[in-house]
């Protein structure tokens, strides 16, 4: 039980976390693929 | 520890269920906007509405077959759903499989270690950069690599090369480069699994008979290409894995990361504490293994995966060189993409790990153990951050198919601007490999398929392509000269020291013009090209192979 109590606390940390990574990020970022258009990526 | 399974599938389908389950929850999260109606399309990964089979699904246009038979695959699947749903089942079932697969690999009847090895296996560094390149069908494969571990170190028993080749298939859908790699790791597990000199070249010639086998669908139709195999070594540098942490290339490869494209690494991932506390993670991983699984075949396989995958990056001149030898080796440029079997070490690892605990009665770590790999990689969530988003083909693309289907005048279809990776607008500018020779599946389309990493190109592969590029500038004669019926323009904007501009010449019908795309028309008649694969041995070769899984699936006591 304990286990499965942990499980699911750790379940919705880990997507509040996940959730507020990616809005922070997406705030923070400009997507860096948006040019060059043609190359397959830069290294 | 309560029971070892060494290299079998254990028992309890409630195991499996649990782990298929996490899986499953795993890729709804990482999805996320890509599975709402429409297509993800990403870098190589390139779904169409209502695909069909044709001479390019197969390999027969003469280009590199590179695609089969994961459009086969695909393709038959659009037959019998819509495309766009079928494209998320597959990306689901790539976590589905992977978090299965690996979970049984944990030599634990515990739920909760099997878990914890299933989560890091579908949720790491090379799952999301491969994800964000749109390897979907090299994800196919690495989500049945553990399975395939597991089978080849049981390849010397009775059946062993049934199974192997079974466990092989998602992989062998998968293709060239997933093939490649499984079957590495296949023929060293295999390998060191024997005992006697005898069993260990056995178990070798049963892997390397299912390889052979499940490469027949695309290595004849590469191999009787007008162009035969490409060997332009020009991409070794550019595809040799990179330093994505601070831990230079060789510590980002050991934690699963990489890859040689530099946008395509997750939002935040290889902050200096993130990886940190990553890499602490696989060093525990990896001394677990050491310590409580004692597999050497896997232990094997992982180092000769890392060393492949080291290889351009820290002896570039050799690969070139064996490259210039056989154009096959090839398949190491992209070298990253063999830390697979690794990942598998490390998965397994913390599998162990968490259930060593357990025992020690500390089943909040255990559980720790689960959730570290989505903690310390958020931003793999929610479509990468946003990055992987459904989106429509625009009406005028649906038009464009029209159009160019009801025409009966023979002749091939151009595509503009001289490039293969495009920013489209309406994919909210994310750069995705030209999709119009799958979209008009009606003709035979050609389009630049010289890649351009960075400053360096990799030359193309396709014939017509290069006659075209000869032909350049184009004219409505050269055109015609070309066996170009259509010439399609999809974005407006030159490609920088392209040979062949980005607008269609003087002289054509414009019959289709909007904010997406331009069709012209080229007038009268045009010269016919025949520089096909020859059908005959392609179809023979999808015989062998149809026959051979198929007898081996209803003569479950066969051994290969």
């Amino acid at each position: 039980m304990r286990i499965a109590l942990s499980a699911l606390v750790g379940c919705i940390l880990a997507a509040g976390a996940s959730f507020g990574a990616v809005q922070l990020t997406n705030a923070s970022q400009k997507d860096p693929v948006i040019k060059p258009l043609y190359n397959y990526g830069s290294r | 520890m309560r029971a070892r399974f060494p290299g079998r599938l254990p028992g309890g389908s409630g195991r499996h269920l649990a782990a298929a389950l996490t899986g499953l929850g795993l890729g709804l999260l990482a999805i996320g906007p890509g599975l709402a109606p429409g297509f993800v399309l990403s870098y190589d990964m390139v779904f169409v509405p209502d695909p069909a089979f044709t001479r390019l699904t197969f390999g027969l246009t003469g280009t590199v077959p590179r695609h089969v038979p994961s459009d086969v695959f695909v393709t038959a699947l659009g037959s019998v759903l819509p495309a766009d749903v079928g494209q998320k089942l597959v990306l689901l079932a790539i976590f589905v499989m992977a978090c299965a697969s690996a979970a049984s690999l944990v030599p634990s009847d515990r739920t909760v270690p099997r878990l914890a090895a299933g989560v890091c296996y579908a949720w790491n560094p090379f799952v999301a950069e491969r994800l964000l390149l749109g390897q979907w069908a090299l994800l196919l494969g690495y989500a049945a690599l553990p399975w395939v571990v597991g089978a080849a170190a049981r390849t010397g028993e009775r059946g062993g090369g049934r199974r192997l080749l079974l466990r092989l298939l998602p992989a062998a859908i998968g293709g060239f480069a997933a093939l490649a790699v499984s079957g590495t790791a296949a023929l060293v597990v295999a390998v060191l699994s024997g005992r006697a000199l005898a069993e260990r070249v056995r178990a070798g010639a049963r892997v390397a008979g299912a390889l052979a086998l499940l490469s027949l669908p695309w290595l004849v139709p590469g191999l009787l290409r007008p162009g035969g195999v490409p060997e332009d070594g020009a991409g070794v540098e550019a595809f040799a894995a990179r330093a994505d942490t601070p831990f230079g290339t060789l510590g980002s490869l050991l934690m699963l990361g990489g890859v040689w494209n530099g946008e395509t690494v997750p939002r935040g991932y290889g902050t200096p504490v993130m990886a940190a506390l990553w890499l602490a993670v696989v060093v525990v991983a990896l001394a677990a293994h050491w310590r409580w699984v004692r597999e050497p075949g896997q232990v094997a396989a992982a180092g000769a995966g890392f060393s492949v995958a080291a290889l351009g990056a820290v002896a570039a001149p050799v690969l070139a060189g064996l490259i210039g030898l056989w154009a096959g080796f090839a398949v190491f440029r992209d070298g990253q993409q063999f830390v697979a079997p690794l990942a598998v070490v490390v998965a397994v690892g913390l599998g162990a790990a968490a259930d060593r605990a357990m025992d020690a009665r500390l089943p909040v770590v255990a559980a720790g153990a689960v959730l570290v790999p989505v903690l310390l990689l958020p931003t793999l969530a929610w479509g990468a951050a946003g990055d992987l988003r459904a989106v429509r083909y625009p009406d005028a693309w649906t038009r464009a198919r029209q159009i160019v289907a009801a025409d009966e005048a023979p002749g091939d279809v151009l595509v503009l601007p001289w490039a293969a990776y495009r920013g489209y607008p309406w994919n909210h500018d994310r750069r995705v490999l030209e999709p119009l020779p799958r979209f008009l599946h009606h003709r035979r389309v050609i389009m630049n398929d010289a890649v351009r990493v960075g400053g360096t190109t990799v030359a193309p592969e396709d014939p017509r392509a290069v006659r075209i590029e000869k032909a350049a500038p184009l004219t409505a004669v050269t055109l015609r000269e070309e066996g170009v019926r259509f010439v399609v323009v999809d974005a407006t904007a030159e490609v920088p020291g392209a040979r062949v501009p980005g607008t269609a010449p003087e002289g054509l019908v414009e019959v289709l013009r909007s904010r997406d795309l331009a069709l012209y028309r080229v007038e009268g008649p045009v010269t016919a090209y025949d520089d096909r694969v020859p059908v005959v041995p392609v179809v023979l070769a999808w015989i062998v192979v149809s026959v051979g899984i198929l007898w081996l699936i209803v003569a479950p006591r066969t051994t290969l």
